[in-house]
């Protein structure tokens, strides 16, 4: 379970994130949804510890991130596709992750199969595709084989066949009892993915529920988006 | 034209250009540290001693780091450019946008190299002045005009080592590699070895072209001034060419 | 602590320019050897000669090297986000960034140490009974300063990894590095009597001699700095500079 409390990030005089609570429950995928610069990314990195709140909280599993032991077995995520070292291979890159949360060399080489890329672990990562970082990214997530699990914007770069993948993949992840948080901009994939949706624009919480619940007075998930982020997507502003 | 102005607004819109130009005009002030401690010195010093005190000329003591600034400058503007693949189809000759970042880069190193070697030499002569012995500008000025231009030529030069090397971490290693170690070891190379390497070091170059001496040091003064002259240019000309040769060929 | 460490030690040895900057310190050896045979036909023609110690002349060249991959082992994962993934790994930033330091002090120890013996070894065994000037002290009495040598090595490197951490970006953490190490000694040097040899003793490449016991240069005379202290001064660099790096890594946004 992924739940943030009052959550707040200032960079300058930007609020990326303004009061943000909402809760991720297992079971199902929830689909995180708003315009750039919503505040998306920056809540999944406040979660993961990487930056620090301005106020509020980000918990997982009713905990704070940096205080989990070895965090990879119990969160897993993707946040950049792009974030890894371009002469490192993908076995080595993986292996890199594994070996600082006691992650042995047989997962490494599950993983790699699950996303489908055993044929190129030995080949340097910046030689990659875009939607081949993505599945290494996807794998690295799934190390640890977490509970909870988060990914920003994975079907980026990714061919039909591989989108049609990862929403298999999310709803299995989901149906064996883990926690799915899935960002995109992806309207009608995300319409056939996720369970519940959560849709943030300018850093505050627009809409909570389910799919269902959205599309009740909607003709699809993106007029409802559209009519729900209408006054969002002003970058910065002046509030 | 376009791809000069192009250029020109990248090196201008990022924060480490101004840091890096900030810390090489701040040469000055630690030139004007090393005055002040000299005069405290100089100040607490027996009459006997203070007749024979000499001090080395600043602006030449402190241009390496003006010189070592605009050469991760002009690296910098190659290497972390995250444009340059989209510029690249903007413009579809490399060869511009490689010439367009040298000139920006020697622009700007011989405006900070004329701005710190000029600057150091006149507030350090007006603090040393009536206790150190020091040069006048007529005596001086045909080595500080080399002087600032090395600045230029350090600039011109990160930019060929940037295109040639592709990494940043490479391209400064080389640049401090040519800039000091090679002298460093050139200085204990046997006779006559060491006095031909010193020759056509870089901080040789500007007071052979002046036609100045360079007894004390651990360079040579064996060039006239045309072929120092060459050599600096050359510094600055065969990496960019070189450069651009490779360029051509890795995505021919 | 230990799963940490052997993750850093693999992200050291997976990237390429680990190896290159090993290599570029090894070329030492090589370049010693040449340097030794140049100054052997050098004695047999002249008699006898006074030449500069191959694994001294050549020290700067180990020191770049492998302080640029220090600098490398944190802003090479800043420059490509790597470093995010990393610490969502190892949340703890102060326990990522003792990891790091720790694999970077060894491995820069070793390969400076293998290095910098090598060359001191086989270019005495080149020398022979010729008199070359390098070699006119015995084999063992010159080996505490090649492993100070090694160890202000390891030291710079870690100078590097923390300035990197420090700075964030590679070329303002080697720019640091080439600082402490060329620039502001080279300054130093050109003060008036005495302050020159007083604060040139405190500079970075000037402890290996006085850790030694030798002088600084012909010019710069004895240093101040007993060698203990001389020492304590070496270890205080990294110690800063890994403070320094700490303190940005923690506080800052990743």
């Amino acid at each position: 379970m992924i739940e943030l409390r009052q959550l707040t990030k200032r960079y300058g005089d930007t609020l990326a994130v303004d009061e943000l609570s909402f809760r991720v429950e297992p079971g199902h995928v929830t689909g995180f949804l708003g315009p750039n610069g919503a505040g998306k990314s920056t809540s999944m990195r406040l979660v993961l510890g990487l930056d620090a709140p301005t106020s509020g909280q980000a918990l997982v599993n009713g905990g704070r991130y940096a205080d989990l032991r070895r965090p990879l077995h119990e969160v897993g995520a993707l946040l950049d596709a792009g974030a890894v070292h371009p002469g490192r291979s993908a076995y080595n890159h993986l292996m890199c992750l594994a070996l600082s949360n006691d992650i042995g060399a047989r997962r490494v080489a599950q993983v790699l199969e699950l996303v489908g890329l055993s044929g190129v672990a030995r080949k340097k990562a910046g030689g990659f595709s875009l939607g081949m970082k993505q599945r290494l990214g996807i794998a690295a997530a799934l190390l640890g084989d977490p509970g909870v699990l988060m990914f920003d914007e994975p079907v980026n770069g990714l061919d039909p066949d591989g989108v049609r993948w990862i929403r298999g993949l999310m709803r299995g992840l989901a149906e064996e009892g883990r926690t799915v948080l899935l960002s995109s901009h992806l309207m009608s994939e995300m319409a056939l993915t996720a369970d519940r949706i959560v849709i943030v624009g300018r850093g505050r919480l627009v809409a909570d529920a389910t799919v269902a619940e959205l599309t009740a007075g909607y003709p699809s998930l993106e007029e409802a988006y559209m009519a729900l982020t209408a006054s969002s997507v002003e970058y910065g502003a002046a509030r | 034209m376009s791809v000069l102005a192009a250029e020109w607004l990248k090196v201008r819109s990022i924060r480490s250009s101004h840091l890096i130009v900030g810390i090489g005009l701040g040469s000055v002030l630690l030139a004007a540290g090393l005055a002040w401690m000299a005069i405290g010195m100089y100040e607490d010093a027996s009459p006997s001693m203070r007749r024979s005190a000499r001090i080395a000329e600043l602006e030449e003591v402190v241009v390496i780091v003006p010189q070592l600034c605009l050469g991760i400058l002009g690296l910098v503007s190659w290497t972390s450019d995250r444009v340059l693949q989209t510029s690249l189809t903007i413009v579809p000759r490399r060869w511009p946008v490689l010439m367009s970042k040298a000139a920006v880069a020697g622009g700007l190193g011989l405006v900070v190299g004329a701005v710190t070697v000029f600057g150091t030499f006149f507030l350090s002569r007006g603090m040393l002045a009536g206790r150190y012995p020091v040069s006048g500008f007529a005596e001086s000025w045909p080595i500080l005009v080399p002087t600032s231009i090395s600045v230029a030529v350090f600039a011109v030069l990160g930019v060929g080592l940037g295109v040639i090397m592709r990494s940043t971490a490479g391209a400064v290693a080389v640049l401090v590699g040519l800039v000091y170690v090679i002298p460093m070891i050139g200085g204990n190379l046997p006779e006559p070895w060491s006095e031909r390497l010193g020759s056509v070091m870089m901080g040789a170059l500007p007071r052979e072209i002046a036609g100045a001496s360079l007894a004390s040091s651990v360079y040579g003064e064996l060039l006239s001034p045309v072929a120092a002259a060459l050599v600096l240019a050359a510094y600055a000309l065969l990496p960019l060419l070189a450069g651009a040769w490779l360029l051509r060929r890795r995505d021919a | 602590m230990r799963a940490v460490l052997a993750s850093e030690w693999l992200k050291l040895r997976s990237v390429g320019s680990t190896g290159y900057a090993v290599g570029a310190a090894a070329l030492t050896i090589v370049l010693g050897i040449v340097w030794t045979l140049y100054v052997v036909s050098l004695a047999d023609a002249r008699g006898s000669i006074r030449a500069a110690a191959p694994e001294e002349g050549f020290l700067p060249l180990v020191q770049v090297s492998l302080a640029v991959l220090g600098v490398l082992a944190i802003t090479s994962e800043q420059a490509d986000g790597m470093l995010r993934t990393s610490l969502a790994a190892v949340p703890r930033r102060g326990r990522l960034l003792f990891a790091k330091a720790a694999v970077v002090g060894g491995v820069t120890l070793a390969a400076s140490a293998a290095v910098l013996i090598a060359t001191y070894t086989i270019s005495r065994l080149i020398a022979g009974d010729r008199a070359l000037g390098f070699n006119d002290i015995g084999l063992l009495d010159g080996l505490p300063t090649v492993l100070a040598s090694a160890l202000s090595v390891a030291v710079l490197a870690l100078v590097g990894l923390g300035l990197g951490a420090a700075t964030r970006s590679t070329a303002a953490g080697i720019f640091s590095v080439v600082s402490l190490l060329f620039v502001l000694p080279s300054v130093a040097a050109y003060l008036p009597a005495p302050w020159n040899t007083r604060v040139a003793s405190i500079m970075l490449p000037n402890l290996v001699p006085q850790i030694a016991g030798d002088r600084l240069s012909r010019r710069l005379g004895d240093g101040v700095l007993p060698p203990w202290a001389a020492l304590l001064v070496l270890i205080a660099y990294g110690a800063a500079a890994l403070l320094a790096g700490y303190l940005v890594l923690r506080r800052r946004d990743a």
